[in-house]
């Protein structure tokens, strides 16, 4: 056993150097936490000036209500087709990029490009491309299929819209990695894989995901928690929720909830039902996952 | 029959050849081992062979067929890697038919079949239902055998493959496999940097150096009768002796004359383009005796200056010098030298060779290779 050296004089040193991310961490994360499940005990008016305790009132009034229950079910959907959507998309994309054996690092570049736009940028990026008037691909598809885009009043394509855009905006972070995990597979099991002659896919499904199991799990996490929380952004400025309340997401339920129609307590409730929610789903897929995923060896 | 040429293979990577045309033929149902210091190209020509690689140059025939362009699973071969290569998520089982799975169409039973002969043969069986992480080095490199035996191919392909066991291992494993070629009989080229490796388990060895070929042969005939001498200096542990001398013509024949002693040459005389030329003198230091006191004035013993003494337990390894030269000497480990000594040396007249300096190319064995040396006389 080999002592580790200590990398502080005193306790006190060490207390003093933790000081500024406790501070940091208390004040902007811990502390407007806790008050959130303070809030959602109670009715708020003038944006939290007056408050009054109500008990579970807030959440009984959104377990009743069915636009929560729309806005709830929709969001469970969009997080399925977000986070499934972004992983084979990745897949594919990554796998595309290992193979590649000229120009892999510019193809590379291009792939992970929309990752490094602002959320705001991107949706605005997208809603001209996407626009039902203006949009270049809105022509170009007019043009080759009887399809017409019109998501500004039809629900279901804004919906998809939103889905894709989130999708588009995330694959460059989810890349990243799968190109990662694809390049630790040492090279001699991709020769093996050569030599037997085991085709494309059944390399693909039977050595590759197995062994990248533990990068997919990982993003499937990152994924939930970016389909439930990240997207506010790309709704804002695509939908604002619409049409009708076709993309009223819970994010974007509960900001609307508490800074247009000033119910703070009742956005405190929706937000810790959500906390909640995506807890629950992290801890479901790690412990799903783990009888799967290879860690190791 | 699964013969394999290589006709003038080359391999280049960008400008650097790491394989420069290689004119080579394993027979059939024969061990070859090529041997060779690291960047010699040994890998890059069993890669070559695999398919793992694309010729640059050059033809690749396995049993008469032209393989150059043909992918590798359409090569009937099997290779077994230093790494192993096991599929880390499959059972040893699976990692033994996976292939199988992809390319052929054998029937389950006939695979299960394969499966149990092959790990019958090696020893496995119990092992078959665990994953790597659950077998040891050598169970590992067992389980990768066995992957390549159930494939039944044509040729077997090794690339350095007990380099990662440890010693002990590596020592029982070549027994191991020298026993399972007995066995089977399949053609096999087996990659190595290790020259026990190749002495022990080669029916022939290749020695390759800079991409190419410096000599194939049998591994004693290898050893007695380099043909250059980096094959000289490469094949010995330690190294031939290399010494320069000069050639010179005396009333009793040919001797070799250097600074710390003139030796003669046996059956040089009649080699007359030898003389007064400037040649590399080779011995192995297991070749130099230690000139018996009777012998001291005898014309063919010399005197060296011991300077370093490193006991190996069953032998004795002496650092002399000679004039400005070094000489490395074996001789009986509890004789009693100590170093600073002076001693008397003599070299065993059956056991010299003469290299030219300039190509490196051997001219001259104290044997000939119809009559190989004769035993070393014991000290």
């Amino acid at each position: 056993m080999s002592t580790q050296p200590t990398p502080f004089d005193s306790t006190l040193q060490a207390l003093g150097l933790l000081l500024p991310s406790v501070v940091v961490l208390g004040a902007f994360l811990y502390y407007p936490g806790l008050e959130t499940f303070r809030l959602s005990l109670y009715r708020t008016l003038f944006l939290g000036q007056q408050t009054a305790w109500v008990g579970a009132e807030n959440f009984v009034q959104l377990l009743t209500s069915t636009a929560y229950h729309h806005s709830f079910a929709i969001s469970v959907l969009f997080a399925a087709i977000v986070v499934t959507g972004t992983l084979l998309l990745s897949i594919a994309v990554g796998y595309l990029l290992f193979t590649v054996s000229v120009g892999s690092s510019a193809y590379l570049i291009a792939a992970i490009w929309p990752y490094a736009l602002p959320p705001a940028v991107a949706a605005i990026l997208l809603n001209f491309i996407l626009h039902p008037n203006l949009g270049v691909f809105t022509h170009y598809l007019e043009a080759v299929t009887p399809f017409t885009l019109d998501w500004f009043n039809s629900g279901p394509q804004a919906f998809t819209v939103v889905a894709v855009v989130a999708i588009w905006k995330q694959l460059g972070y989810n890349i990243i990695f799968v190109v990662a995990a694809f390049n630790t597979i040492p090279k001699t099991l991709t020769e093996r894989a050569t030599l037997d002659g085991v085709g494309h896919l059944r390399r693909l499904r039977s050595v590759y995901l197995p062994l990248m199991a533990p990068t997919l799990v990982f993003l499937t996490v990152m994924n939930t928690i970016y389909a439930f929380f990240s997207t506010f952004p790309i709704v804002d400025l695509l939908t604002s929720g619409g049409p009708g309340d076709a993309t009223n997401l819970l994010i974007f339920k509960l900001y609307r909830d508490a800074f247009e129609f000033n119910s703070l307590g009742l956005a405190s409730a929706e937000s810790v039902i959500l906390f909640a929610l995506v807890a629950v789903l992290m801890y479901v897929q790690i412990r799903v996952s783990e009888g799967y995923a290879q860690y190791g060896a | 029959m699964s013969t394999i040429t290589l006709t003038d293979l080359t391999k280049h990577y960008d400008s650097i050849a790491a394989v420069d045309g290689i004119d080579l033929d394993v027979l059939d149902e024969e061990f070859l081992v090529v041997v060779g210091p690291s960047g010699c190209g040994k890998s890059t020509t069993l890669r070559l062979i695999a398919g793992l690689e694309d010729a640059t140059a050059g033809t690749i025939r396995i049993g008469g067929t032209d393989v150059t362009d043909s992918p590798p699973e359409d090569r009937d071969i099997a290779m077994v890697f230093q790494n192993y290569a096991l599929y880390p998520h499959m059972t040893a089982a699976e990692n033994m038919t996976f292939g199988m799975q992809s390319v052929t169409d054998y029937s389950s039973a006939e695979i299960e079949d394969r499966v149990a002969d092959a790990a019958a043969t090696l020893g496995i069986t119990e092992l078959l239902d665990r994953t790597p992480d659950a077998l040891s080095g050598g169970e590992r490199q067992r389980v990768a055998i066995g992957r390549a035996l159930v494939r039944e191919p044509s040729v077997f392909l090794l690339d350095e493959p007990l380099s990662n066991l440890d010693a002990k291992l590596r020592v029982h494993m070549r027994a191991e496999l020298s026993k399972l070629h007995r066995e089977l009989d399949t053609t096999t080229v087996y990659v190595t940097h290790d020259q026990t490796e190749a002495m022990t388990l080669g029916d022939r060895v290749a020695v390759l150096n800079d991409g190419t070929v410096q000599q194939v042969a049998p591994p004693q005939q290898l050893y007695d009768f380099p043909a250059n001498q980096f094959v000289a200096g490469f094949i010995g542990e330690p190294a031939m002796n290399l010494v320069p001398v000069r050639v010179r013509d005396r009333p009793r024949g040919l001797v070799a004359d250097h600074e710390g002693f003139a030796h003669p040459l046996p059956d040089g005389g009649s080699n007359s383009a030898l003389v007064d030329r400037r040649l590399t003198f080779g011995v192995r230091p297991e070749d130099v005796l230690l000139a018996g006191r009777s012998a001291t004035g005898h014309e063919e013993s010399f005197e060296a200056r011991v300077t370093v003494r490193e006991p190996l337990g069953e032998q004795l390894l002496l650092h002399c010098t000679i004039g400005d030269d070094e000489l490395q000497v074996k001789v009986q480990p509890r004789r009693d030298v100590s170093t600073g000594d002076t001693i008397r040396l003599c070299f065993d007249q059956q056991r010299l060779h003469l290299f030219d300096p300039e190509t490196g190319d051997a001219i001259y064995h104290a044997a000939s290779e119809d009559q190989p040396a004769k035993p070393t006389p014991s000290q």
